[in-house]
């Protein structure tokens, strides 16, 4: 169950840089939740495209087994993660290059 | 054309990304140093788990079904593409999201 538990890392440090790192403090504003609630279904989309035609496939001891949208549930944790990663860096950079 | 399955995928990302630029104005090229500061970032991160886990086939690729150029020895190129345009992507959500909600903010 090598990908859950990576895939649930990714939260916890994306989480803990935005907040205490980077200090962007995403997570704590609506827009994010906005954002991350436009982007779910456009992920479970391109998930369910990669999976169901089998252009990606996932080894069966690497993930817990229950999907969503055709792929495993450990793919909500990695958008997940990948979205808020984007997001605090972004508004990180942002912040020092104003040019 | 089976070999282009995935890349059409990232082709469908990228057209959401063009038609959402155009129908809020919004300008990423002139945020093109923001942009690689964040995706290199990004990429640094991802690609090293992507390829890791490929390498220990936690997921692997239907070979007919990439254009087969392999990053590394194991990882298709479309990888790479997929986190260049999906943090695009976010992007663009998130600053034509911003724009809809001040615009509702001035309206008030």
């Amino acid at each position: 169950m090598i990908y859950s538990d990576i895939a649930l890392d990714a939260v916890i440090v994306a989480v803990l840089v935005d907040l205490f790192l980077l200090r962007t403090q995403m997570m704590t504003r609506g827009i994010f939740w906005l954002t991350y609630g436009l982007i779910l279904p456009f992920q479970l989309l391109t998930n369910w495209w990669l999976t169901s035609k089998n252009i990606v496939m996932y080894s069966a001891d690497q993930i817990i087994g229950k999907r969503f949208a055709g792929a495993p549930i450990e793919d909500l944790l990695f958008g997940f993660s990948l979205i808020l990663f984007t997001l605090s860096l972004w508004e990180f950079f942002s912040a020092r290059h104003s040019d | 054309m089976s070999h282009l399955n995935y890349l059409a995928v990232l082709a469908f990302i990228a057209l959401c990304a063009v038609a959402v630029s155009l129908l809020f104005r919004l300008r990423l090229l002139s945020k093109w140093k923001v942009f690689l500061l964040t995706d290199g970032c990004i990429i640094a991160l991802y690609l090293t788990w992507d390829i890791w886990a490929a390498k220990r086939k936690a997921w692997y690729f239907d070979p007919h079904q990439i254009v087969g150029l392999k990053l590394f020895g194991v990882l298709p190129v479309e990888e790479l593409l997929f986190f260049i345009l999906v943090p695009i992507m976010v992007i663009l959500s998130y600053t034509s999201l911003g724009k809809i909600t001040q615009w509702i903010a001035n309206r008030r």
